[in-house]
């Protein structure tokens, strides 16, 4: 290890020197995440080890083990049908519906809200150890998908007992659910910074999740209809992230529209991350 | 060649008054020091002007009073906290043990936490499984290893730790106040295991506050107080004779 360390004062003599001394400043950022990610990344087998004794330990002393989550997913499944089931609509086309959006509102709930306090959950790793930060964010990255899994097995079976036939279509989902997974990261990497800077966010950010399941198309359809579901539908992010996995299997169209929004508001998420990563990294051992 | 090159550090950083609906916490979190400034720009001088050379062979004891920068020392040492000045050059491998219960997990067995623990401090799975065995003889801890960690006492935790930190060779060894747990029959053979890395060219930094412990095991004492150097102690391997150098702070 070696290196020069000192307290860089920028005193910026006009605007031209201001926005030289900004771009070097994120272009070193950038380079901080990148060599955090990189060395994440050849770390590989500590974040999935982690991963799988996490998964484990949840479940250890339990009879069914990780099975829970596929049984808990069907068990809401089923629930929301029963009760929110519209009159007039065909049950298995609904089943379908709510069993693809609440998998994905579940996956998105879940690593938004854990997300806010990783840092601190880590705390004794992080003031113990020399481990990149992004070892964290990709070991609750990997419990978060190996718990969809099971969902995504149920889901599986729902739609195939809801006469939703196997077609290239599908095809365009798995596209979408992989389009979220490389959100993940970033998604996470983004949340858990807000958690160490403003450490309340843990519980608005658990209630917005809440609250926003009502204000996202999990469970209710839209028909174009006007009134608080048309801004609900448009203008919520998450509108998108369920529609980019549902509407092709259900309808059999390619939802480009929602493709596209969901690729910027990835970059952008991602750009955030970088340069939270690259800016911050060692300053979380002083926040937590 | 092993050595560690401190010029001139320190370590502040800024009391972060984190955006917060609750009342205002004036508690101060995070490693110890000289608090500086006041009402929303509060700064804590962790380090101050910490200057010095090990080369290999040396084993240095950190002694001081509680919050005299000690840990926080170790963990400049180890990467954990990065300067805010000075320069630091490190070569050599280094290892660290802080606290023994870090990366273990209570739940799965001292086997298993022995390959978690080995791939948090980078070796590879073929080099933890190589050293396995030894690991565990060293520890002592025999059947038990196969038993949950949360079955440990904090003695049986401490071997486990200090086998693993040690059975890989590492280059540079730094602990803090790990010995403590360890019943007398360990800590001589602990110390004799110190022995023998220092003498394979390794350097050892230790933090304690068991002014015994760091006259029998280290060579040099380096005094701390509100995170500047006090005083710089060398002594001769023989242990005969102390000399004692005051160095002077620089600023």
């Amino acid at each position: 290890m070696k290196g020069d360390f000192g307290c860089p004062i920028a005193i910026g003599y006009d605007a031209i020197q201001q926005k030289t001394a900004t771009l070097e400043t994120m272009i070193a950022a950038l380079n901080g995440a990148v060599d955090d990610i990189s060395k994440a990344m050849r770390l590989h087998r500590v974040w999935v080890a982690l991963a799988r004794e996490d998964i484990g330990d949840q479940h250890r002393r339990t009879t069914l083990g990780p099975l829970w989550l596929l049984v808990n997913y069907v068990a809401l499944m089923g629930t929301f049908v029963f009760v929110f089931q519209p009159a007039g609509n065909d049950a298995a086309g609904y089943s379908a519906y709510v069993a693809i959006g609440l998998l994905v509102w579940f996956y998105l709930t879940e690593i938004i809200s854990l997300s806010v306090s990783l840092f601190q959950r880590e705390e004794s790793f992080i003031e113990g150890t020399t481990l990149p930060l992004f070892v964290y964010v990709m070991r609750m990255a990997l419990q978060s998908i190996i718990r969809a899994g099971y969902a995504i097995a149920g889901c599986i079976v729902i739609l195939l007992l809801s006469g939703s036939a196997l077609n290239a279509a599908w095809l365009w989902s798995l596209a979408g659910l992989f389009m979220i997974l490389l959100a993940t990261p970033a998604v996470i990497t983004v949340f858990a910074f807000l958690g160490a800077f403003f450490p309340d966010s843990e519980f608005i950010v658990g209630n917005m999740m809440r609250v926003g399941m009502f204000f996202t198309p999990v469970f209710w359809v839209y028909n174009g209809q006007d009134g608080v579901q048309k801004y609900a539908y448009h203008w919520n992010p998450f509108t998108y992230f369920l529609e980019i996995v549902r509407v092709p299997i259900i309808s059999g169209e390619l939802p480009m529209h929602a493709f596209a929004v969901t690729g910027i508001i990835s970059l952008a998420v991602w750009a955030i991350a970088l340069l939270l990563l690259g800016r911050y990294r060692k300053q979380v051992v002083f926040l937590i | 060649m092993v050595s560690i090159k401190l010029h001139n550090i320190s370590l502040v950083y800024r009391l972060h008054e984190k955006v917060t609906l609750s009342a205002p916490d004036r508690r101060v979190a995070g490693p110890g020091g000289r608090i500086e400034g006041s009402g929303r720009k509060q700064f804590v001088q962790a380090l101050d002007g910490i200057s010095f050379e090990l080369k290999a062979g040396d084993r240095l004891g950190l002694v001081g009073p509680n919050g005299a920068g000690k840990t926080t020392l170790l963990k400049v040492l180890y990467g954990i906290y990065e300067p805010s000045g000075g320069s630091i050059a490190i070569e050599g491998k280094v290892d660290a043990l802080f606290n023994i219960n870090i990366g273990f997990r209570r739940e799965a067995t001292g086997r298993r936490n022995i390959v978690l623990r080995g791939l948090i401090s980078g070796w590879t799975e073929s080099e933890i499984e190589e050293k396995m065995e030894e690991i565990i003889a060293f520890s002592e801890l025999g059947d038990f290893i196969d038993l949950p960690f949360k079955s440990y006492s904090q003695g049986m935790a401490a071997r486990l730790a200090f086998s693993m930190a040690t059975s890989l060779d590492p280059e540079i060894l730094l602990m803090d106040e790990w010995i403590g747990a360890g019943d007398a029959s360990f800590q001589d053979k602990a110390k004799r295991r110190m022995d023998e890395l220092a003498e394979k060219a390794g350097i050892i930094v230790l933090a304690s506050h068991n002014e015994s412990l760091i006259e029998s095991v280290c060579t040099k004492k380096l005094t701390l107080k509100s995170g500047q150097v006090e005083s710089l102690t060398t002594k001769p391997i023989k242990r005969s004779r102390t000399e004692k150098t005051v160095l002077s702070r620089p600023r």
